[in-house]
Parts: C-alpha cells; sequence; structure tokens
C-alpha cells in the first residue's frame, strides 16, 4: 500500500514538473491541481480515498483521450466541408458523439453481442456475477447484461420514434402555421396553448390508463405531449424566416405553401430545429424511462432501463450496485446527447470565441 | 497657440490593421498615415471595404473583434494608443474622444432616455453634476436646432425621428467637449431633406467648440461640405489626401477621377408613343391604407409605358413603397385598380392567374434579404424560368446560362455558388436576373442602388438600362436619390404623404417652376461644391431649417 502511495505522488509531481519545465500551462495546471486535490484526499481518506482519486482521474484521461481519438477518426472519414466543422468540435462533444455511437451499435446489432435472449431465465434469482453472466441476474434469473442490450434498443427506439414523431407534428404546424399566417396561425396557437396547459405526466397516465399501455399508444401520446414545444420553437424561427423578401419574391411567383416551406424556409431553419431535436431526445427519454418505472410504459418481459430500475430496486438494501447500472445508462445517454447539442446550440447561435 | 490649427492633434503612421478570416490574418489596413490638427475636419472617403470604419475605430485604438492592429504607430495628444493600457484608452473614449455611428436607432439603448443615456459620459468622467449635465444637454439641443430643447431629451430614443436621433447622438458626443468626434456615415441612412439638417447641425457644432473630426462617409458631395481635407482611401490603402477644393477641382489619381465622374451616366430621355397606344401598367385613382392603420396613398394615379422608366421619388414614408405593393398585389386597395396593358388586375396577387404574375416582377433594395442565402444561385434564376416556362434539365441549364450571360456574370463561375458568398454588386445582378427569367413587360425596382457604392450602383444603372433597350421593359423606378432619377428616368412622379405632388416627363421637372416640395427635395441634394450647404443655408435662412422649412411647406 505504502509503496502504491510513494509511486502516485512521485509520478504526479514528476509529470507536473516536467509540464512546467517544458512550458506546458493546461497541462500543468491539471496536474497541479490534481496533486494539490489528491493531498488533501490522501490525508482524509487515506489510501483508499487516494486510490479512488487515482481511478476517477485515470477514467477521466482515457474518456478524453477516446473522445480526442474518435474526433480525428470522424475528421478523417468525413467529407472536407463536415471535417473543418468536427475539428472545431471541442472534446465534450466527441466524447457525447462517441457514447452516441457505441449505443447505436449496442441497439442495432443487440442480438449479436447479447449472450442470452431478453426473455430468457438462466439462472436462480439475483444470482451473483459470474463468468457466464456479467452482471448478475436479475429478480426472476434472466441475464442482466443481456437485459441491458436490449433495453438500448427498445427504450432508446421507442423515444426516438416519438420524439420524430414530436417533430413531424410540431414542425410541420409550426412552419404551416407560419406561413400561412391570419387566423390560421392564431388557431393553431390556441390549440397548443390548451395542450400546454395540461400537465404532461398526468396527461400522460390519464390517457395510458384509459386506453391501456399499447406501445403505438405510447409513442403517440408522448409525442402529442411534446409537439406543442417543438410547435413554438418553430414558428418563432420560420417567422423570422417569412418577413425576409425572398420569401415575397416567391410568394408574388405564385408559389404554393408546400414549395415555400420546403424549399425557402426549411433550408433556413434546420440549425436551431437540430439542436432543439436532441434536447427533446433527452426529455421524451427520461419520460418514457419515467413512465416504465411506475409501470405505464413498456411492458415486461420486454427489457427496459426504467422497469430494469424498479424490478431490481430491492437489491439497493442489499447494498448492490445492480439496479444502478440502467439508471446509469440512461444518464450517460442524456448527458452525451447534451454535449452534442451544446455545441450544436453554439454553433447556431453564431457565438464564436475570441 | 495663435493658430489653433496648426497644432497637431491625432497623427497615425503606418497604420496596419489585419483581420481574421480561414484561419490566417490578412492585412485590412495597409500602411496608411494621417495627420489631423486640432479644429480640423478630414472627410475619409472610399467604397465599402476600403476601411474607412475600421482606421475610424483605430483612431481611438480600438481594434474591431477579429481583427487587430499589427503595426504602426497612433498618437492622440502626445498619447501613444497602440502601447497604452486598456484603462488609459477606454479613459480617453467618451471624454476626448467621441464617436457617431451610422445608426443612431441601433446606437441608442431603447430603454433609457436620451438624455439619460446623454449623461453617462459626463457623470461617469465626474465633470459635470447630474443637474448641470442636463443642463448642458439642453443646451446642445438647442445649438443643435432639436425642437422643444427642454423636452425632447426625455424621451425615449423610438419617440423621436431618425433626423431628430442622429443631432440627438452628436449631441451626446459633445457632452464631454472631446477633442476628436469621428463621425461614420451619420447620414447615409437618411433622406436628402433630413440630411441636410443633421449636417448643418454638426458642421456648426463642430465650428463652434473648435473640435476636430474625422468624417467618414462614401458620398462625395457630402464629405465636399464638411471637410476641410479629404483622403481618398481604396482596399486599405490610401489614394491621395489634399485641401478639399483642390481635390474637388483637380484630383490627381485616375481612382479619385472615376469617383467623380460616377454621377456623369445620364442616357437620353424617352417621350411616350405618339400613337397613344396602352400603357403597360397604369395605377387609377387608388387609395390604400394598412389594416387598422391612416390611410397612407391617397388618389394615386399614373401610367408606365412600355420601354419607358417611371421614377417615384419622395422621402420615406411618402408612400413610394407601398405604391409598389398595390401593383404588386401584396396590399390590395381600399379604392382605385391597377391596370395591365388596359386590363384590370385583380386586387390581390392570390388571385392573380400565373401569366399576369409573370409580367410583373420586382426587384429589391437589400439583395442580402432578397436572395434565399441557402439556395444555389442556379437553382434562384433557374426556378421562374421552371416554373412559368415549364423548362427542365438541359434547356432550363442553358436558360440559366443565357440570363448569366445577360448580366454579365461568368456562368460557369456562379453557376453553383450560394449568395452569400457574392458581393453586394453581384447579389444585385442576381435579384435582376431572377426578374428577368420571368420574362416580364415590367420590373419594379425598389431603391435598388441605395445600399451599394457609387461605382457598382453605376455599373447596375447601366446594366438595366441595356437591358430596357434589348427587352422593351417598362420600369417602376422607387428611389429618394435623385442623381439616380437624373441618370435614368423618362417620367418622374413626386410623391408626399401618399399624395402624387406632381408628375411629368424629367425635363420639365427638373426645370422650374417647381412645386413647392419638388424644389425643396431637388435643392437638397447635395451638390460637389463645397460652398453649397452654406449658400442654400443662406437661402433658406438658417433658422428657418428643418422641421420649420417642412412644415412651412407642407401641400395646404
Amino acid at each position: 500500500m505504502l509503496t502504491f502511495v510513494i509511486v502516485y505522488y512521485g509520478v504526479l509531481i514528476a509529470a507536473s514538473c516536467a509540464a512546467a519545465y517544458f512550458k506546458q500551462r493546461q497541462a500543468f495546471q491539471l496536474l497541479f491541481s490534481l496533486l494539490l486535490v489528491s493531498m488533501v484526499v490522501g490525508i482524509v481518506g487515506g489510501a483508499a480515498g487516494l486510490r479512488f482519486i487515482a481511478i476517477a482521474a485515470c477514467l477521466l484521461a482515457a474518456a478524453a483521450g477516446i473522445s480526442y481519438a474518435f474526433r480525428e477518426f470522424l475528421v478523417q472519414i468525413a467529407k472536407p466541408s463536415l471535417a473543418r466543422e468536427l475539428r472545431t468540435a471541442p472534446l465534450t462533444a466527441a466524447f457525447g458523439m462517441f457514447i452516441i455511437f457505441v449505443y447505436a451499435v449496442a441497439a442495432i446489432f443487440a442480438p449479436w453481442i447479447a449472450p442470452f435472449g431478453q426473455a430468457e431465465v438462466i439462472d436462480s434469482a439475483f444470482a451473483p456475477a459470474d463468468d457466464k453472466m456479467l452482471l448478475g441476474a436479475d429478480q426472476l434469473g434472466r441475464d442482466m447484461f443481456s437485459r441491458l442490450i436490449y433495453a438500448a434498443r427498445n427504450t432508446v427506439g421507442l423515444a426516438l420514434s416519438a420524439t420524430i414523431l414530436a417533430f413531424l407534428m410540431g414542425a410541420g404546424a409550426g412552419l404551416w402555421a407560419a406561413v400561412r399566417g391570419g387566423w390560421f396561425d392564431t388557431a393553431f396557437g390556441r390549440v397548443v396553448d390548451i395542450l400546454m396547459s395540461i400537465p404532461s405526466l398526468i396527461f400522460a397516465l390519464l390517457i395510458l390508463s384509459i386506453f391501456g399501455t399499447n406501445l403505438t399508444i405510447i409513442v403517440v401520446v408522448v409525442a402529442i405531449m411534446y409537439a406543442p414545444r417543438v410547435f413554438r420553437l418553430t414558428r418563432a424561427v420560420a417567422g423570422n424566416v417569412v418577413v425576409m423578401d425572398y420569401i415575397e419574391a416567391a410568394r408574388l411567383r405564385g408559389e404554393g405553401d408546400w414549395f415555400l416551406i420546403r424549399r425557402e424556409i426549411l433550408p433556413n431553419t434546420t440549425a436551431p430545429l437540430i439542436a432543439e431535436f436532441g434536447l427533446e431526445f433527452c426529455f421524451v427519454f427520461l419520460l418514457m424511462a419515467g413512465l416504465s418505472f411506475l409501470g405505464l410504459g413498456i411492458q415486461p418481459p420486454t427489457a427496459d432501463w426504467g422497469s430494469m430500475v424498479r424490478e431490481n430496486a430491492t437489491l439497493i438494501s442489499f447494498g448492490e450496485i445492480t439496479p444502478l447500472i440502467p439508471a446509469a445508462a440512461i444518464a450517460l445517454l442524456t448527458v452525451a446527447v447534451n454535449f452534442v447539442v451544446d455545441w450544436m446550440l453554439f454553433r447556431s447561435s453564431g457565438l464564436k470565441e475570441r | 497657440m495663435s493658430n489653433p490649427k496648426k497644432e497637431v492633434l491625432l497623427k497615425i503612421e503606418g497604420l496596419k490593421i489585419q483581420g481574421f478570416t480561414d484561419d490566417v490574418w490578412i492585412d485590412i489596413i495597409k500602411g496608411v498615415d494621417l495627420i489631423l490638427h486640432r479644429g480640423e475636419v478630414m472627410g475619409l472617403i472610399g467604397e465599402s471595404g476600403a476601411g474607412k470604419s475600421t482606421i475610424g475605430a483605430a483612431a481611438m485604438g480600438y481594434a474591431r473583434d477579429g481583427t487587430r492592429i499589427a503595426e504602426g504607430s497612433i498618437e492622440f495628444d502626445g498619447m501613444e494608443l497602440t502601447t497604452a493600457t486598456q484603462v488609459e484608452r477606454r479613459a480617453l473614449r467618451g471624454s476626448r474622444i467621441a464617436y457617431v455611428a451610422q445608426s443612431a436607432a441601433a446606437s441608442f439603448n431603447p430603454a433609457h432616455k436620451i438624455i439619460d443615456q446623454h449623461t453617462e459620459g459626463p457623470l461617469q468622467y465626474r465633470l459635470r453634476k447630474r443637474m448641470e449635465a442636463q443642463e448642458d444637454a439642453m443646451d446642445l439641443y438647442q445649438r443643435l436646432r432639436l425642437p422643444n430643447p427642454r423636452e425632447i431629451g426625455f424621451r425615449y430614443p423610438h419617440q423621436v425621428s431618425g433626423g431628430q436621433l442622429q443631432r440627438a447622438m452628436t449631441a451626446m458626443a459633445m457632452s464631454c467637449r472631446p477633442d476628436l468626434i469621428i463621425f461614420d456615415e451619420p447620414t447615409t441612412a437618411l433622406d436628402v431633406t433630413t440630411q441636410i439638417e443633421v449636417l448643418a447641425a454638426i458642421r456648426d457644432i463642430v465650428d463652434q467648440f473648435n473640435t476636430a473630426a474625422i468624417y467618414i462617409t462614401h458620398d462625395l458631395a457630402v464629405v465636399a461640405q464638411m471637410a476641410d481635407t479629404i483622403k481618398v482611401l481604396l482596399k486599405g490603402e490610401e489614394v491621395e489626401e489634399a485641401a478639399t477644393e483642390e481635390m474637388l477641382e483637380a484630383p490627381k489619381k485616375d481612382y479619385t477621377k472615376s469617383l467623380w465622374a460616377v454621377r456623369s451616366f445620364q442616357r437620353p430621355q424617352k417621350a411616350r408613343p405618339a400613337d397613344g397606344s396602352e400603357a403597360v401598367i397604369s395605377v387609377k385613382g387608388v387609395d390604400a391604407a394598412y389594416t387598422g392603420g391612416a390611410k397612407v396613398l391617397d388618389d394615386v394615379s399614373f401610367d408606365v409605358c412600355a420601354g419607358m422608366t417611371v421614377a417615384v421619388v419622395g422621402e420615406s414614408g411618402s408612400g413610394k413603397s407601398t405604391t409598389a405593393r398595390v401593383i404588386t398585389g401584396l396590399l390590395p386597395p381600399s379604392k382605385g385598380e391597377v391596370l395591365f396593358k388596359g386590363e384590370a388586375l385583380p386586387p390581390s396577387f392570390r388571385d392573380r392567374s400565373r401569366d399576369q404574375l409573370r409580367q410583373a416582377q420586382m426587384i429589391y433594395q437589400m439583395a442580402d434579404t432578397a436572395l434565399n442565402p441557402k439556395v444555389r444561385i442556379s437553382d434562384v434564376i433557374g426556378r421562374p424560368a421552371e416554373f412559368y416556362s415549364g423548362l427542365t434539365g438541359a434547356a432550363l441549364k442553358q436558360r440559366v446560362d443565357e440570363l448569366l450571360d445577360l448580366i454579365e456574370l461568368e456562368p460557369s463561375q456562379y453557376y453553383n455558388r450560394y449568395p452569400p458568398e457574392l458581393s453586394g454588386g453581384q447579389k444585385q445582378r442576381i435579384g435582376i436576373a431572377r426578374a428577368l427569367a420571368a420574362e416580364p413587360a415590367f420590373i419594379i425596382c425598389d431603391e435598388v442602388t441605395s445600399a451599394l457604392d457609387q461605382l457598382v450602383a453605376e455599373g447596375i444603372l447601366k446594366l438595366l438600362d441595356r437591358l430596357q433597350r434589348d427587352l422593351d421593359l417598362a420600369y417602376m423606378f422607387i428611389t429618394h436619390d435623385l442623381a439616380t432619377v437624373r441618370s435614368i428616368a423618362d417620367e418622374v412622379v413626386v410623391m408626399k404623404n401618399g399624395q402624387v405632388v406632381e408628375q411629368g416627363p424629367k425635363d420639365e421637372m427638373f426645370r422650374p417652376p417647381h412645386h413647392p416640395y419638388t424644389d425643396l427635395l431637388l435643392s437638397s441634394v447635395p451638390e460637389m461644391d463645397p460652398n453649397w450647404l452654406t449658400t442654400l443655408l443662406e437661402e433658406r435662412g438658417v433658422d428657418n431649417i428643418g422641421e420649420a422649412a417642412r412644415t412651412g411647406q407642407r401641400a395646404p
């Protein structure tokens, strides 16, 4: 144990001195502040605390490394115009893209990655982790890891389709309202006001308990709940575009609404809409997980992160972290998407770093 | 100190300013020298991109975001600004160097009263107490001939007119009695009649306080009134500098001569066809109002004949653009009608047939907002051809090439580009091509040259003239610039407060006797004579300038 402590401090001190000597300002600041924090934690928490700090720092470094490599990879395979944009992406955005990529792989290739089926009973209930089952078994003896992989497909797939549907409805109506204006716009606006005045979770619970928890109904209900927000944003953004002279010119040419929306307005509103898509996806995803946790979402035996948390919740009392793993999966994806969206928002807002 | 003009106030030597584009620093200002004496007014002129405003900002020791002062020295009253600290430079601004921006409306904070913004400087520098500062502000407002000088400061910026706001801004620049004021195109956004008021006010106050000034503009006639010396800039380099009179009479360099010659373009005036054939567009007794608003057009009638150009002139708010909206059908008139070749057009564009829409096209003032930034040039021009004539594939491409040729742009170079990649003049040409693609008989040109530099504007006017002769087009030319009218119009319609004040062939219109309003408009156009403003003010009587002049001459 003593050797670990000595080696740890020794490496840190040497590294920060080297960084200072070679005038690597940022690296030095990072290393030296890590050293200071380690000293405090070392005194308070002893060697265990130190080990925790070391592992956390290594994880962060690994995440930064993989983000950097992934960004370079994307820059090399992308088209020149896209590559120039990607090169400006901060590491957080690259990290987000990497996580999304991993989730996408897990979701698409779930049957090949997962060693067992999602409804297959393998072992006794709550069997501990072993060579066969990476994360142990759940309350019915199904493989936790396989269910986690399958859930990526189910939960993300459902959230994605609900978000896409919400966007089709909200953005479509928003663009149309902006182009038509007048009473048409007002009518749409008031309907949206009504929808937004209903508390969304209670509305969802109500509808789902009336019509049952059918997958289609879940998607439609969630889409209806989120479409108004998309409508408002789209209408506001498109409202700034429809007053332009080129729209007037197209109108005077005799173009129809559909042409105006598709060819003249949509290309000028994509940036904020894509950013909003990412944000809405997170909300929808969290709501879906919440509904599942309440038992109104995806129904068993289909694997789903929200319901997995609930089903395994009893394990918490035994000091096991198993139920937290699906929760962490939810959190990680949400954070990742937000990192990417932050970058897109920054780009579409036109703010430039000095 | 016997002659205060001899003391050097600002000395710029070998100034180089760089801008950051596409990951490299490129020179914007390539070594400019400038010496300004106390109480002297220097005019900086040149087309856009010449670096006038950048030099103006540099005189305050300021480089805009994305630019940096790379080389050279800026010495203000013995103090070197390039090496001064941020705090030292900041202490100069507002107190000893002031700045008057082009758009006062955009530069005032709309949430505070004018006088509160005025007194901010003196209070910040502890030059005056609040009450004294307010008294001083009112005094300045009076000197600048603002109406109700004791009361106007307590209004918000949106409650006063553009010309008054520009004068209030000049007063604000004066609030700390600076040694140097930088005027960055202060009258470019104003009408000719308002411009005079502002010019006179600025000149007076600069004289009264013996303030030095740098006057940035692209309008030669304006600078001739204001400046003691003129410096001509081109692409970040000095072309020449001389005293105003010398410069006007005998410019040395070719570029300066070309600037001077710009307004010389004039084409022969055409008369109406004698056979009394039908006008292409005739507006008959049109009244119009915006929803819930007062009447904007009152009994407007005029004709536009084939192959002729009718210029509609008047200051802003006179109903010029509204007339265009009525003709295109964007604003259905409440009374009267618009005839196309003797046939009444449906009031709203929605009820017009595709062919009727095709016949009347429009070219916009701001090419930036008139072209969709996300649509390729080939589609911008190709779409009307596709839409009206049903051209597709190779035939469409050929038509687009033809149109690009017509507007003197090389097809292969522009075919696949997007509007933001083009310069202002090129964009305006694309706007023209889009109108031509519909093969119209009549085109409305809404202030097409007012956003362009004079050389570029002349090119556009020549192009429009050639197209008119080749394609037998009828133009309705909306403008407030009488120089443009002089060069291109056949007939002139003068509008004021939504009414046609006077109309007729151009020759008659430019020859007295005029309607008093036409006279006011005509006499307000700056001329190259440096004594023009002085003479004009004497004629009108100094006290009579401004609001008084306008209200006094309003038609009964």
